[in-house]
């Protein structure tokens, strides 16, 4: 490791590259003629990918843990829904959910990021589940029937495939800028010791708003594509707890506060639902459970921190590992007398 | 010398304790100013009102003519008063040079310019001791190395008044030794610097002048020759013990 000012890694030229090439490929995947199931199972990794890498910039790189993004991903959807239903053309719908996910992420960031850690985890719950409750019984949105978008024209996979490949690019691309930047300097410090932060300058609860409505911003997007897509929505899926649980549990198992981990915590997350979800109901939630015991037990740094070692003992160097994960260098902090 | 601090009637309470009652002292430009006090006697309560950690119950602190009893920290260290604290608090997951850039990006009274953030990171990782150990991660950083990033991060800021809550404690003599004239450096380079400690020795050759804390009372205050003639500190805060010119220093009470 070189003596690199700022957060510049040697990698990230290479990193950029692969980015780059990905890109290219998932662009060339409709016309190349695979499976419709392949495209779809592409499709929704990419809004996975999204929302994961939005959780990341939050809960990774802030280390504040919400278990309340599923409302994020509603209100895009029910926006983008009713809108669309509206007349509003699709892009502007999906565009409009995004603007109110990140406003509704302010009116629950001003009284939840007064709290800290544990205490500002469980008040999200809440918020999920009272937004859910409220989702359901409101006559506007349809209620807990759901609510059915109406199709303008012919329906095209593709189109779909390739506005989900955006929301998932434009995610990347933000949290590629936001990790390499000053702000997200201040973010890592409010991970590491928010009062500390605080004493040197940085204004946690701003940033803390800030990072929220950004992530909640690429969420509602990603809500909005779904809501385009699978043209019938209901509160049941887009605002479940279990949908705010399974945003959270693909950036921990790919790697918190990274930004290949979030992206393979999706991808693992989506293909393993995708096989086990078909063959086993019901399993898929067992096995997550003992990935994400094993992870926080053996490799904090998830999947790409498990990478990271393999393929240091691959190149037979034993040097210490300076990105080791987030979790494991966190320590208690002791406050003054 | 003008008063650069003057703190009025500061007072702390936690529940039913009092830790810091009715405090009142002042600070002039470009002293060092040592805070003294047993074990639990308020001084690091009083620091961190100062910092805008705590709010104070009652009291004024006023800083050039400007009061800011109650401003939050973020907001304080930018009128140039910045802490360290006791048990050093780095940003552990990150390097020893991105702890500092944390402080030099938002501590700043002004934005640096643009280029000269990492000649200045060097020059202060220099000045600190740190030099080649920029790209460490700060956790991996032993306790004297720790010390020396929380003074290199809270110099990042630029500060007027530097807050260093027991700087040397936990250092062995030779760490000590650096550490203090590191804090006579910056006093002559202009820094007013506050200063709580507990090695006895180290506060008597740095500062120039010492206020006394007992039970979150002032008790005396004064240049260090006037501390260790004071009956009422010796009494009530050394014992009676004749330890003075003693070489060793004083074995604190637990």
């Amino acid at each position: 490791m070189t003596a690199a000012p700022g957060s510049r890694t040697p990698t990230s030229r290479t990193a950029y590259a692969v980015a780059a090439l990905a890109l290219l490929a998932f662009l060339a995947v409709p016309l190349v003629g695979i499976t419709n199931n392949a495209i779809r199972l592409l499709l929704t990794t990419f809004l996975w990918v999204t929302t994961s890498l939005a959780w990341n910039l939050l809960g990774g790189v802030t280390g504040q843990v919400s278990f309340g993004f599923a409302v994020f991903y509603g209100l895009g959807a029910y926006t983008a829904g009713l809108s669309i239903n509206g007349g509003v053309n699709p892009y502007a719908a999906i565009a409009a959910g995004g603007a109110v996910a990140a406003f509704g992420s302010l009116l629950i960031g001003l009284p939840t990021f007064r709290l800290r850690g544990p205490y500002f985890a469980i008040a999200t719950i809440g918020v999920n589940e009272a937004v859910r409750i409220v989702m359901s019984n409101l006559e506007i949105t349809g209620g807990a029937s759901g609510l059915r978008l109406l199709q303008a024209g012919r329906f095209s996979q593709a189109e779909h495939y390739y506005a989900a490949l955006g929301v998932a690019a434009l995610a990347f691309l933000v949290s590629w800028r936001v990790m390499h930047s000053t702000f997200g300097l201040a973010l890592r410090a409010i991970r590491e010791d928010q009062d500390a932060a605080a004493d040197v300058g940085v204004h946690p609860f701003r940033c803390k708003l800030a990072v929220h409505a950004l992530a909640a911003c690429l969420t509602g997007l990603a809500g909005g594509v779904f809501a385009h897509y699978s043209a019938y929505i209901h509160p049941d899926g887009v605002f479940a707890f279990a949908t705010s649980t399974s945003i959270l549990l693909m950036p921990v198992i790919g790697g918190l506060g990274t930004l290949s981990g979030p992206v393979i915590g999706a991808a693992v997350y989506s293909i393993v639902q995708e096989e086990m979800v078909v063959n086993f109901p019901q399993f898929h939630l067992l096995l997550y459970g003992a990935l994400l015991i094993l992870i926080m037990l053996f490799e904090p740094g998830g999947l790409a921190g498990l990478w990271r070692r393999l393929a240091r003992r691959l190149r037979g160097r034993n040097a210490a590992d300076p990105g080791a994960g987030i979790a494991a260098q966190q320590q208690p902090t002791g406050g003054g007398s | 010398m003008t008063d650069l601090l003057s703190v009025e009637g500061l007072t702390r309470h936690f529940g039913g304790i009092a830790a810091v009652v009715n405090l009142h002292f002042r600070v002039k430009e470009g002293e060092i100013f040592g805070i003294i006090g047993p074990n639990g006697a308020g001084k690091t309560t009083a620091f961190s009102m100062i910092a805008g950690s705590l709010v104070p119950t009652v009291g004024s602190i006023r800083f050039r003519d400007r009061e800011i009893g109650g401003w939050p920290s973020q907001r304080v260290v930018h009128l140039g008063i910045c802490r360290t604290h006791q048990i050093p608090r780095p940003f552990t997951g990150m390097t020893v040079y991105e702890n500092v850039e944390v402080g030099m990006r938002y501590g700043g009274r002004r934005t640096p310019p643009r280029g000269s953030i990492a000649d200045e990171i060097e020059r202060i990782l220099e000045f600190t001791g740190l030099s080649g150990w920029g790209a460490r991660p700060a956790g991996s950083l032993p306790t004297g190395n720790r010390k020396r990033l929380e003074l290199a991060r809270a110099l990042a800021t630029d500060p007027v008044v530097l807050l260093c809550d027991e700087i040397c404690g936990g250092l062995n003599p030779t760490e000590t030794a650096d550490i203090l004239s590191l804090l006579r450096r910056l006093r002559d380079g202009g820094i007013t610097i506050l200063y709580i400690e507990h090695d006895m020795r180290a506060v008597m050759r740095t500062c120039d002048r010492i206020m006394v804390l007992n039970y979150g009372e002032k008790l005396a205050e004064g240049t260090p020759e006037e501390i260790q003639d004071d009956e009422g500190v010796i009494e009530a805060y050394l014992g009676r013990r004749s330890w003075m010119g003693r070489a060793e220093p004083i074995e604190e009470r637990p």
